[in-house]
């Protein structure tokens, strides 16, 4: 077991490194960072005495070479547009990407399994069909069609809930958290259900067809037979075996969730990494780009390593092959 | 009838949420300033944000002319080149120290530094010397009637201060103490500061002036998205924002509650040609030569334009077209010379054919789609009504964060530039748009084209020295006759500034795009 999850960890500093190297290729191509830095009275050659002085000028294979040293010795860099160092914006902003994403998350599996369940078992059922019907249409709007809407219904139209930002938050070492107040959840509900929609579809209609796949199986026909309580027959034996390619999908979506909140960041102005990404893209910010495309790649290699894991801790079969 | 009660309760509920604190001011805009320190960066949203906290020598009224600041007043030098500032007395900073002429000398010497970005402004000065406490004379490298005006963001900081927290010079590649920390001697000061998510305000008990706003504390968010910036006025969260987009402005001034607040901005848009350019790089019907070198030719570009289509399907009637580079009211305005070429297609055509283009040709058009309002569509509006006339313009259109570095290549054939005089002034565009460029001095280094005519050149420097304003409005006069006549640049009009903001809150739009605390109300 720890030599699958030290080779895995090995692995992924490979994936990172790759992911930086085609980030590195792509950013000559975003714009040039020095005329977002500088004035517009500023000269030409106070411009190019900057460029020098950032190393711009150096070739590619220099500049990647420097940023990949620098980051394997910790050193993250500054970014272009506020001077402040990398490491601190991207970790300030973490909490703020995980939270909404976790939460996203906690609402399409509340949701989304549930909903599975009664519409596999009930598939002829009035409310089946409208269940379906409504996420069909929630997941073809595209997601900051969604945001806003929901932001111009329960935000400006009921002024219920608060249209941007995190509301009120709680400092708990370094990890500045939303959750612990009223007006944290008041401002998190609306993006996370934005950010959950496609999730909890993608949720619902697997466990659906998994849950009508498993019902028709012999084991399961065996059991009804045999007098096993539909109760104890759906959810202990039926939905449990459901759940390993639900896992899977779940699993390798949340990296998704968490690298694309990129648009729920910015339809809500959800100050996490998100939208940091999307302020330096505007800015050419480089340093700032590439530490968040090498994070995120990260954050990939660690969901699918605990994807592998959940698989052990779920499938008994596993855990046995592991043994021998 | 039943969204109309929703509308009602939303606007009930809101009220009820934010009129305990009355004084607390929340605004936003879409951008955040990216250092604290006002001389890191030459660019309008941080000194903007900056003029709130710290003080230069002079600074702009509400109607943009200078007015007294940290000094009270100034005089030209008698016998010799430059400038005299006494300064203001017994004002201090934010952390109680003493503001003296030291800490203008320091501030000089920091913002005319190689790490910062502002030194362009102090390109005239040859030297700056300290004669007591309140007295500070800046000499000029040759007479310089408008330098306080082109000071008047030049902010000063408190010497001992930056000293004392290792921020002498600003910062270039790694933060120092200035880009989070302020201690100025303005109105405001920080409270709290969170980059890119909240900064909070407090008035300065301590300032010198008295105060005209009523604010006790004022909340800065920046929010990028302008959809969602809308929606956070109209759902009272925020009390004013710039700028909102020119759609939105009917739904802002359809609610109860909301005002949008209209104005010019100092900005002129104008196309630009290739000059320079021996052959068209775009071209499908055209090679080996440039039929824009041909003044015929940019002035047939001229006639195609009709402004007031623009205005009408564009902007909804919030333009006014440009006959020169810089709008009516900025000091240098040609009245001389202030009608546009008329939208004229019929002799456009008389004019392509007398440069041996019957039928036109097709040539490349650059244009940037996020830096100006409604750029794109204002570049696709041209082109077809460049096409109306034969010029068959290859439209491409791309993020500004991209743009610059295409003109600085040179990949155009023609393109689209926004252009605010920094000093407020026409001096500003004749040497950025119109000299020869030349890097060595500082000349034309946004005239990406390379237009250049040897009695421009000639005459900027007279018009900058010149002290007697009716010989200099000659001498700029002639200078934007000559433009006009061979087509340097085509201006188009200028850009309308919109802001919006709920109805009890009683502000200044000035001119410049800048947001001052100080003229606010919440009534």
């Amino acid at each position: 077991m720890v030599y699958f999850i030290v080779k895995r960890m090995i692995q992924s500093v490979f994936v990172m490194l790759a992911v930086a190297f085609l980030a590195f290729s792509l950013f000559r191509f975003v714009g040039d960072p020095i005329t977002q830095m500088t004035g517009v009275e500023t000269s030409v050659a106070d411009q190019e005495r900057l460029r020098e002085e950032l190393g711009l000028n150096d070739p590619f294979v220099s500049q990647f070479i420097r940023f990949t040293g620098d980051m394997l010795q910790g050193d993250f860099g500054y970014s272009y547009r506020t001077r402040q160092p990398v490491a601190d914006m991207i970790t300030e902003r973490v909490p703020a990407t995980l939270e909404l994403g976790v939460v996203a998350l906690i609402i399409s599996l509340l949701v989304g399994v549930p909903a599975g369940v009664y519409t596999a078992l009930k598939p002829r059922g009035i409310w089946t069909q409208t269940i379906l019907m409504t996420t069909l249409v929630g997941v073809s709007i595209p997601t900051f069609v969604i945001g806003i809407m929901l932001i111009f219904l329960f935000g400006v139209q009921l002024g219920w809930l608060p249209t941007f930002g995190r509301g009120g938050t709680v400092q708990i070492g370094n990890w500045e958290s939303s959750l612990f107040t009223i007006s944290g959840w008041r401002a998190l509900l609306l993006p996370a259900i934005t950010l959950g929609v496609y999730q909890l579809t993608l949720t619902m209609r697997l466990v659906r067809a998994e849950m009508m796949e498993v019902m028709r199986s012999d084991y399961i026909r065996f059991a009804m037979a045999r007098g096993v309580p539909m109760r104890k027959l759906h959810y202990k034996h039926a939905l449990v075996n459901t759940m390993v390619p639900v896992i899977t999908i779940i699993g390798l979506q949340f990296g998704g969730v968490i690298a694309f909140s990129i648009v729920t960041e910015s339809v809500f102005q959800w100050p996490g990494m998100g939208l940091l990404f999307l302020e330096s893209i505007r800015f050419v910010d480089i340093p700032v780009m590439g530490v968040y495309l090498v994070v995120i790649a990260f954050f990939f290699v660690l969901v699918n390593l605990v994807v592998d894991l959940l698989y052990v801790a779920i499938d008994p079969r596993l855990r046995l092959r592991d043994v021998e | 009838m039943k969204i109309l009660k929703l509308v009602f309760i939303g606007g009930a509920m809101s009220l009820t949420a934010f009129s305990a604190s009355a004084e607390t001011f929340r605004w936003a805009s879409n951008t955040d300033p990216q250092t604290m320190d006002p001389h890191a960066v030459n660019s309008a949203p941080v000194l903007s944000f900056l003029n709130n906290i710290y003080e230069g020598l002079v600074r702009r009224n509400q109607g943009m002319s200078i007015e007294g600041s940290l000094a009270q007043s100034w005089e030209p030098l008698t016998n010799e080149n430059g400038w005299r500032f006494n300064l203001r007395e017994g004002v201090t900073f934010q952390d109680g120290s003493l503001f003296n002429s030291e800490d203008v000398m320091f501030s000089y010497e920091r913002a005319s530094s190689e790490a910062a970005d502002v030194r362009s402004w102090f390109a005239p000065v040859k030297e700056v010397r300290v004669l007591d406490d309140y007295t500070i004379d800046f000499v000029t490298n040759a007479p310089n009637p408008l330098f306080p005006d082109s000071i008047a963001n030049f902010m000063i900081l408190d010497k001992g201060w930056a000293e004392a927290n290792g921020a002498e010079l600003p910062a270039r590649d790694a933060e120092n103490f200035a880009t989070i920390n302020v201690n100025g001697t303005g109105p405001f000061t920080v409270a709290s500061r969170d980059p890119g998510i909240k900064t909070v305000l407090a008035p300065n008990a301590g300032w010198w002036g008295a105060a005209e706003h009523n604010i006790t504390e004022a909340i800065f968010t920046p929010i990028g998205n302008a959809a969602t910036g809308l929606a956070a006025l109209l759902s009272g969260e925020i009390d004013f924002i710039q700028p909102i987009p020119l759609q939105d402005v009917a739904q802002v001034e359809g609610r109860n509650g909301f005002k949008v607040l209209e104005g010019e901005e100092t900005r002129v848009i104008m196309f630009g040609f290739g000059h320079e350019h021996k052959e068209l790089l775009y071209s499908s019907d055209v090679t080996g030569a440039n039929p824009f070198q041909d003044v015929r030719v940019r002035q047939a570009a001229a006639h195609a334009i009709d402004i007031a289509s623009i205005d009408r399907v564009l902007f909804r009637g919030k333009i006014d077209g440009a006959s020169q580079l810089v709008p009516a009211g900025i000091s240098g305005y040609s009245e001389a010379n202030s009608t546009r070429s008329a939208y004229d297609p019929e002799r456009a055509k008389a004019l392509l054919t007398e440069a041996g283009y019957p039928n036109g040709f097709s040539f490349g058009l650059k244009c940037p789609n996020d830096r100006y309002i409604n750029d794109e569509a204002l570049c696709r509006a041209a082109a077809s009504m460049f096409a109306a006339v034969g010029l068959n313009a290859e439209l491409s259109t791309g993020p500004v964060r991209d743009y610059w570095p295409q003109l600085r290549e040179d990949a155009f054939d023609m393109y689209l530039l926004g252009w605010s005089p920094g000093t407020f002034d026409m001096e500003h565009p004749i040497r950025f748009l119109l000299s020869t460029p030349n890097s060595e001095k500082k000349l034309g280094s946004w005239n990406f084209g390379g237009y250049s005519n040897q009695r421009v050149d000639a005459l900027l420097p007279s018009i900058q020295q010149e002290i007697d304003p009716a010989k200099r409005q000659a001498m700029v006069d002639e200078v934007v006759a000559i433009t006009q006549a061979e087509a340097a640049y085509i201006p188009l009009y200028t850009q309308p500034l919109i802001w919006a903001a709920k109805d009890n809150i009683d502000l200044t739009q000035r001119a410049d795009n800048f947001f001052m605390l100080r003229w606010v109300t919440v009534n």
